[in-house]
């Protein structure tokens, strides 16, 4: 066996790293946003954007932006991303501020409120404006949040598509098959925020993590790159004797990648593996060998291995994938409510006009990544349409040139400022209805406890800013 | 059955319901004959949010309590919470006619009329009037002024009232079952009956309920009710705190809170954890146990100092010679009556039902108090006065001191 570590593995300096920053816009994304710090982060930096001070102030992220002070007050955007859009033009030159110096930007959000939708996309552009690479995070609402937060996260992440260099999109709904939404919607959050945290975590790991083969942007981006697709995602981890295999089950039955079934269908997948000095050459290629019998023989793999002194005697396995949107997500779109909010064009009807701006040029960075004939499918535009390359063989892969970096030059898509129209607002009262503030919980069908002022359904801990953990 | 020493309480509680069936003895002590119960759904806050659901749970109470005491339910004592519950002092006087000296019966109904004429909002109604004290041309402090001679009658009433509709619901949830409602009581003037003796009462005491969905306190002075109310904060916040400070489910926060919670602070090693047992997902979490009771603890802490600022805007909490006696399912919390010492800076207990024979060891639990609290409310309301008819819910008068 060949112990890879020993010959290749580079000591890991700090000047190594790209600076990463993650932001997190809105109430949801700054939940997920403490979850991802609590379970740990290292080599990136965190950045916490909210309308809502209240929910600033509990966040445990060292730097915060309050979105809006005059426009917001301090008060959330009221599930209204108009508001949420005019609360960021108006803190502007402090999200540039918080943004600087970020080689990789991540926004996280969660979509369908005000902040999140509203913001979040102004953020990104600032953020790619900035010159950075940006990965969003976003969820879509659960289907039981109702019409009007879904055709609002919808919007978003249309928005979302044209300004980021990639969007990584939790449906959740399909985050887990446990939580339904009368196991109370907490547990629900909370089961969406662990998996945002691991999807973030690996996604920082991947690209910090010091490769014996180096993932690089454009790997991921290019794992990632179905316009308005579904991201498929998976992460295990294992330090069993059977470990290899272990690791990879465990991140097939991620519920984002749909127990490995949709693999089968995505033109592209991402992997990393990535295990402490142990990790011997032929666990990775029992890995790849269990890994290629989920995808098909078209499938292009894009692969990477890291040591991780971290690990121990563990072996993680990273997945990223997506899958082109597919037919029922493209009528859903279609639906009337989508069409009287005609301000922001869907992506499908015009792929032609999208998919070159999704083009990124190169331009040498002080690090690695990828191979360029990997570039080239940034033009297509499905992947029915592409001549698939051929699949990469673990073993060969190893050969893979040092990568090179490329940074997008592309103009971010204007965010346009949008007027509901009377129609719209009407109907958007109706179905306000349907849906209680989130953060109410097993109060959301009593009448909050306001005394002298405060809502005492708030955790007394959260209003007293009093740091739990 | 329609035997008229029979008394059944129901208590709709947030996170339970509870008929009670008991007995009066000739010797005036209560005899228990069962206890019905069922997880209460459609609850939230001490008031019905989900009227099919409620009621189902109701009527799974009460099979279970028939089944129990082998009796026929047929008509109930229910008791009455939610943060609508309002309540104030009143004096109300009537002067006796030029050519009569001597008080009577009527002249008590009258002034107790008279209290009441005061303007509760309209969409609220009266819950109950409860005697203070009476005064006779200007003597304080009569029980009894039947007999007594004198012009002017005064007496002190402490009125509850609340929203009409609030009420309504509750009894047209019992009455759809069908049951009839006896009366209709505030959830803490029940539990009072069964924690405070008159002696303590006599003493002055401070009874707090703290349950699933409501904190209903009770202040007794000088023998009489003097203060009452409803926060609608309970063992629901404290669980929907932790499960928001820890990230876990709200099942399983309710399962911390009670099997390890405390609202004892710096009691634990430091970094001394509490691991979580695996349950689909969330497998080996620990959880800090220091940060378990901070979360409890600041939740109760500024629940009893709320409390404390309602109560202190009157000189009555400066009367409390038999101090403070917590009871509800909350007060089992560990070190809770340390926690209320500390804040009133009084001595505080914890308290439960205890007087009654009959099934006693099952109901020696604090989350029993309120629905057999209506039993010996019951009791003495039927000893006090004549059996009365159904209909005079509201707009009643609580003749005796309780
Ligand atoms: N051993 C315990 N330790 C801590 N809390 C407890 C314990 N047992 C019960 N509780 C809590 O007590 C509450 C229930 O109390 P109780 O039965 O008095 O309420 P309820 O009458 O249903 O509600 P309410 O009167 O507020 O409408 C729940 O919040 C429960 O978590
Ligand atoms: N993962 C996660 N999602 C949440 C949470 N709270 C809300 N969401 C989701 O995020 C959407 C936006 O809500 P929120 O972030 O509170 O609104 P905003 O602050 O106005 O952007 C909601 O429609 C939910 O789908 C949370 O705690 N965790
Ligand atoms: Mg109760
Ligand atoms: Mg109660």
């Amino acid at each position: 066996m060949i112990q890879l570590s020993k010959n290749y593995s580079l000591p890991e300096r700090a000047a190594e790293f790209i600076p990463i920053k993650i932001i997190s816009v809105g109430g949801a994304g700054l939940n997920a946003l403490d979850r991802i710090v609590l379970d740990g982060l290292e080599r990136a930096e965190v950045v916490a954007i909210n309308t809502d001070v209240q929910s600033l102030a509990s966040s445990v992220a060292a730097h915060k932006v309050q979105l809006g002070r005059s426009v917001t007050r301090g008060l959330g955007a009221g599930g209204d991303p108009e508001l949420g859009y005019q609360a960021a033009v108006e803190s502007a030159d402090e999200i540039r501020e918080a943004l600087a110096d970020a080689r990789m930007i991540f926004v996280c959000a969660g979509l369908g409120g005000g902040t999140g939708s509203g913001a979040a996309p102004y953020v990104a552009q600032l953020a790619h404006e900035a010159g950075a690479l940006v990965v969003a995070f976003a969820t879509l609402p659960f289907s039981f949040e109702g019409k009007r937060r879904n055709a609002q996260a919808r919007e978003a992440l249309t928005r979302l598509n044209e300004v980021a260099n990639g969007v990584i999109c939790f449906e959740n709904d399909k985050m887990g098959d446990i939580v339904a939404p009368q196991a109370g919607i907490h547990q629900a959050f909370a089961t969406a925020d662990i998996t945002i945290s691991q999807s973030v975590r690996s996604v920082v790991n991947l690209i910090q993590r010091p490769g014996l083969i180096r993932i690089g942007f454009d790997d991921l981006l290019a794992a990632l790159r179905s316009p308005n697709g579904r991201c498929l995602f998976g992460f295990g981890e294992s330090d069993s004797d059977n470990r290899a295999h272990e690791a990879l089950t465990q991140a097939l039955k991620n519920p984002l990648m749909d127990r490995g079934r949709m693999l089968a269908d995505a033109a592209r997948v991402l992997v990393q593996v990535a295990g402490g000095p142990g990790m011997t050459l032929s666990e990775v290629e029992i890995l790849m060998q269990e890994l290629g019998r989920h995808i098909s023989e078209q499938t292009q793999i894009l692969f990477g291995a890291a040591v991780d002194g971290r690990l121990g005697d563990r072996l993680s396995v990273t997945i990223v994938s997506s899958l082109r949107a597919d037919e029922d997500f493209i009528s859903q779109q279609s639906q009337p409510t989508q069409s009287s909010a005609p301000a922001m064009p869907p992506v499908w009807e015009q792929p032609h006009e999208i998919s070159p701006e999704i083009e990124i040029e190169s331009e040498p960075m002080p690090m690695e990544v990828f191979q360029p004939a990997e570039m080239t499918p940034f033009k297509e535009s499905a992947p029915s349409e592409t001549v698939p390359p051929p699949r990469v063989e673990p073993i060969p892969a190893f050969n893979k040139p040092e990568p090179i970096v490329s940074t997008p030059h592309k103009k971010p898509a204007p965010i346009k400022e949008e007027k509901p129209s009377a129609e719209k607002s009407a109907q958007a009262k109706q179905e306000v209805l349907q849906f209680e503030p989130v953060t109410r919980g097993r109060f959301e069908k009593s009448e909050p406890t306001i005394v002298e002022g405060e809502d005492l359904d708030v955790p007394t801990y959260l209003r007293k800013k009093i740091k739990v953990k | 059955m329609a035997s008229n020493n029979l008394m059944i309480g129901l208590e709709i509680g947030t996170s339970k319901i509870c008929v009670v069936v008991g007995e009066s003895r000739p010797d005036g002590t209560v005899k228990i004959l069962g206890v019905g119960q069922t997880p209460s759904r459609g609850v939230r806050k001490g008031e019905i949010v989900d009227f099919e659901t409620a009621m189902k749970c109701v009527h799974e109470a009460v099979v279970d309590a028939e089944q129990k005491s082998d009796v026929m339910i047929r008509s109930v004592y229910v008791a009455i919470a939610g943060s609508h519950l309002k309540s104030f002092n009143n004096r109300g006087c009537v002067m006796l006619p030029e050519d009569r000296d001597e008080i009577d019966e009527q002249d008590v109904e009258d002034v107790k009329i008279n209290a009441r004429e005061v303007s509760i909002p309209a969409q609220n109604a009266f819950l109950h009037s409860i005697i203070q004290h009476y005064h006779v041309d200007g003597q304080n402090g009569v029980l009894n002024p039947i007999g007594m001679l004198g012009q002017k009658l005064e007496a002190d009433f402490h009125i509850i009232h609340g929203l009409r509709t609030r009420i309504q619901n509750t009894i047209r949830c019992v009455k759809e079952l069908p049951l009839d409602v006896e009366d209709v009581v505030f959830g803490g003037l029940a539990s009072a009956q069964v924690i405070l003796t008159q002696h303590q009462k006599d003493l002055g005491a401070l009874v707090i309920d703290i349950g699933g969905g409501t904190t209903d306190y009770i202040l007794y002075a000088d023998g009489a009710v003097k203060q009452s109310g409803c926060i609608a904060i309970g063992g629901d916040h404290i669980t929907n705190d932790i499960s928001m400070g820890l990230r876990i489910p709200m099942a399983r926060s309710e399962k911390l809170k009670i099997e390890e919670g405390s609202c004892v602070l710096g009691n634990c090693f430091p970094g001394e954890m509490i691991l979580l047992k695996d349950d689909s997902g969330f497998a080996g979490k620990e959880i800090e146990r220091e940060t378990l009771n901070t979360i409890i603890h600041l939740r109760l802490q500024e629940t009893f100092e709320l409390l404390k600022r309602r109560l202190e805007k009157e000189p009555f909490i400066n009367y409390l010679g038999a101090g403070i006696c917590i009871t509800g399912g909350c007060s089992l919390l560990n070190g809770i009556d340390h926690l209320a010492t500390e804040i009133f800076e009084m001595p505080a207990h914890v308290a439960h039902a205890q007087t009654t024979s009959g099934v006693t060891s099952a109901v020696e639990n604090p989350q029993f108090s309120t629905a057999i609290g209506l039993i010996k409310y019951a009791q003495a309301v039927q000893t006090d006065r004549p059996p009365r008819g159904i209909g005079r819910i509201f707009g009643k008068f609580f003749s005796g001191r309780r």
